[in-house]
């Protein structure tokens, strides 16, 4: 039996187009994502080159002068890029992958990031995670919105609850050669993306694939679900596409309107002004006060003293410096909150809407995701600390520029490692796919006791 | 075998069948003439189990039909139009009726159905899309042989069908019947009902006003008792 539902449906245009078309736009995504990981790969060896050229030649300029020099050298810190991020960029397109900070106040840095296309941020990127989150969804109706209805309008039906022993059985049956068939083309996509982007066959691919086969399974449930109310053909696509408009379109866009009116960030703002400002009213303060201020944080470089007040001085000007920075951690540190509140409250609502929870699930798993950058912004933090208390004493005490060892300045490197919350990912998906699944029985065996 | 024990149907207040009794046993070829909208449909779609009596009950072998109950098993259905499906071919539409039903058949047996059934072997890897309504019908002939059910419904089975495949459907009711199956049909042709059936009915309004073994009477004659009766 499973023969001929193979083969006939095989034989209709709407399954050879429909696979056609899903594999034609995985292939394309999966070059996308290596055009991507590739651009990642380029910025970060010809950072490393860069870096290196920019230390030797302003170390020729001003080595007498180490204070001038660290005010012009930047290092870089480079956030390691997962060959998964290529299935899905998530908030890569806007969050750099590379930010090279001075030892000078770091709050204005942090956000000073390459120049991004507004144009391609429009389209957004046709990655992997784009053709698993909508194309799927609209071909699996596609595939299923006519699968009693058609044998219905067609005549066939009659013929089928006579000769069949189980009308629920025909129907699954039918209903799982689709299955078999969307899933195959998705093997045969993530395949392809493991041999073309080299993707390490690790518990993240892993938990990738088994995420993006739970929405499709729960895309089918939710069709065979609406099946299952025996409604005519018209009656199914129309109650499907709305389905598919509401959770893939518009509860993602309400729901991140909802969120950024609720945590509203002004710090972007403040942090700025405080920080510019906690740096630039230095100037017009005395020395002696900047630098009580600046030992209270940091006593270990008391022993350099109190500059003069009148003239320029290195030790003060590093001083003022920290100091922007200090006195905006409270704003800084309040987006940070809020930024994270936001993803939260994203993370809340997407256990309830699977087209939120599965982005969210491929953006983690991926390493691309919002909190991912917040955790490399706090790496960066770390290392703009790291790398200021190693050359303070060098500045305060003004050692030649050429004495330093600048081959350990190569780029820095971030990358997290963060176990795959299995439960986490999976739980949601499987919750809603058993209650829609569940549903889609009891009406089918409602069905079977009634004429 | 099949029974009707006070069978009855109404729709919206219309009465479409009134306390219908009667029985087709084992090699008997039940044929039931009416106008349209006498109710020969119904009663069909009430042994199928497709509606549920107003009141009475459909007896196939003994058992009442209702949801749950088994008696498709024991079923072939031929509706006056054979609806199968377009992209499959003859001998594939066959094979997968019968596996639904739960039968497994070799190429050659279901060739065997088909040529059974009148329908030429250069035919039967043709796509059905490219059928005529008599080659779809034998088809259809086809898969209730396939089944091997002993009770067979007919809605009007010869209805659009030219002569020479009347004649041939004919034979095979006969030779069903021959091997035991109980056969009710429903039919306006009342020549092709004298010719094949063993009795025959008259239904008017839901009624069943006549019927009678068809051993001692002509199509004539029973052409005159139909106008009659109607």
């Amino acid at each position: 039996m499973y023969k001929y539902m193979f083969k006939q449906f095989l034989r209709t245009n709407t399954c050879k187009l429909g696979l056609f078309l899903v594999l034609i736009l995985g292939v394309i995504s999966i070059s996308i994502g290596k055009q991507f990981l590739k651009g990642q790969e380029r910025i970060g060896s010809h950072v490393t080159e860069k870096q290196l050229e920019h230390i030797q030649r302003n170390v020729e300029l001003h080595s007498e002068d180490i204070g001038l020099l660290l005010y012009y050298l930047k290092f870089a810190v480079i956030s390691e890029v997962s060959p998964l991020a290529a299935l899905s960029i998530g908030q890569k397109d806007v969050n750099p992958s590379v930010q090279s900070v001075s030892i000078l106040t770091l709050e204005g840095q942090k956000y000073d990031s390459d120049l991004v296309n507004p144009t391609k941020l429009l389209f957004g990127n046709l990655d992997l995670s784009f053709i698993l989150l909508y194309v799927f969804p609209l071909l699996i109706i596609a595939f299923t919105f006519s699968l009693k209805s058609e044998e219905e309008e067609t005549g066939t039906w009659r013929l089928v609850r006579i000769m069949s022993k189980s009308r629920l059985q025909f129907l699954l049956a039918k209903l799982s050669v689709r299955v078999i068939l969307l899933l195959l083309a998705m093997c045969i996509l993530f395949v392809l993306a493991g041999l073309i982007l080299s993707i390490p066959f690790g518990m993240a691919f892993l938990a990738f694939f088994v995420t993006g086969l739970l929405y499709i399974l729960f895309w089918f449930s939710l069709s065979f679900w609406i099946i299952s109310l025996k409604r005519n053909s018209s009656f199914n696509a129309l109650a499907l596409l709305s389905i598919w408009l509401t959770l893939v379109v518009l509860l993602p866009a309400t729901i991140n309107n909802f969120v950024v009116t609720k945590y509203p960030v002004p710090e972007a703002f403040t942090t700025n002004i405080k920080q510019r400002d906690g740096y630039h009213q230095k100037w017009d303060t005395n020395k002696r006060e900047t630098m009580e201020k600046f030992y209270a944080r940091y006593p270990q470089f008391e022993s350099y003293g109190y500059p003069p007040e009148e003239g320029f001085n290195w030790l003060w000007y590093y001083a003022m410096q920290y100091l922007g920075d200090e006195e905006s951690s409270k704003e800084s540190e309040m987006m940070r909150t809020k930024i994270l509140q936001r993803e939260q409250m994203s993370r809340k609502w997407g256990q309830f809407i699977p087209s939120i929870h599965t982005q969210l699930a491929f953006n983690d798993l991926a390493n691309t995701s919002l909190s991912n950058h917040m955790y490399y912004l706090q790496y960066l933090n770390d290392f703009h600390e790291q790398t200021r208390l190693y050359f303070y004493p060098k500045i305060f005490s003004n050692v030649n520029g050429k004495e330093v060892d600048w081959s350990q300045f190569t780029p820095g490197y971030f990358s997290l490692s963060s176990k795959v919350n299995f439960r986490q990912i999976f739980l949601p998906l499987i919750i809603l796919i058993l209650i829609f699944f569940g549903l889609s029985l009891l009406n089918m065996r409602r069905e079977s006791r009634v004429y | 075998m099949l029974e009707a024990k006070n069978l009855s149907k109404t729709f919206e207040g219309t009465n479409a069948l009134v306390n219908l009794n009667l029985s087709v046993a084992s090699g008997e070829i039940f044929c039931l003439l009416g106008q349209n909208g006498a109710g020969k449909t119904t009663t069909i779609n009430l042994f199928l189990g497709l509606i549920k009596p107003t009141s009475g009950a459909a007896l196939i072998n003994g058992e009442e039909v209702k949801p749950g109950s088994n008696t498709n098993q024991w079923i072939a259905y031929i509706p006056e139009v054979v609806q199968l499906y377009g992209n499959l071919n003859g001998l594939e539409n066959l094979d997968f009726f019968s596996r639904l039903a739960g039968y497994k058949h070799s190429k050659a047996e279901l060739s065997e159905l088909l040529i059974k059934a009148g329908l030429q072997e250069a035919d039967h890897t043709k796509k059905l899309s490219s059928y005529s309504k008599g080659m779809r019908q034998k088809v259809g002939i086809a898969i209730a042989l396939s089944k091997k059910a002993e009770v067979i419904l007919m809605d009007e089975p010869t209805s659009g069908l030219d002569p020479m495949s009347t004649d041939e459907f004919t034979s095979i009711c006969k030779e069903l019947a021959a091997a035991g199956k109980s056969i009710f049909m429903a039919t306006h042709d009342i020549f092709n009902a004298v010719n094949v059936g063993t009795r025959i009915g008259i239904m008017k309004e839901g009624k069943l006003v006549h019927s009678s073994d068809t051993d001692n009477i002509s199509a004539n004659e029973l052409q005159q008792l139909y106008l009659k009766t109607i």
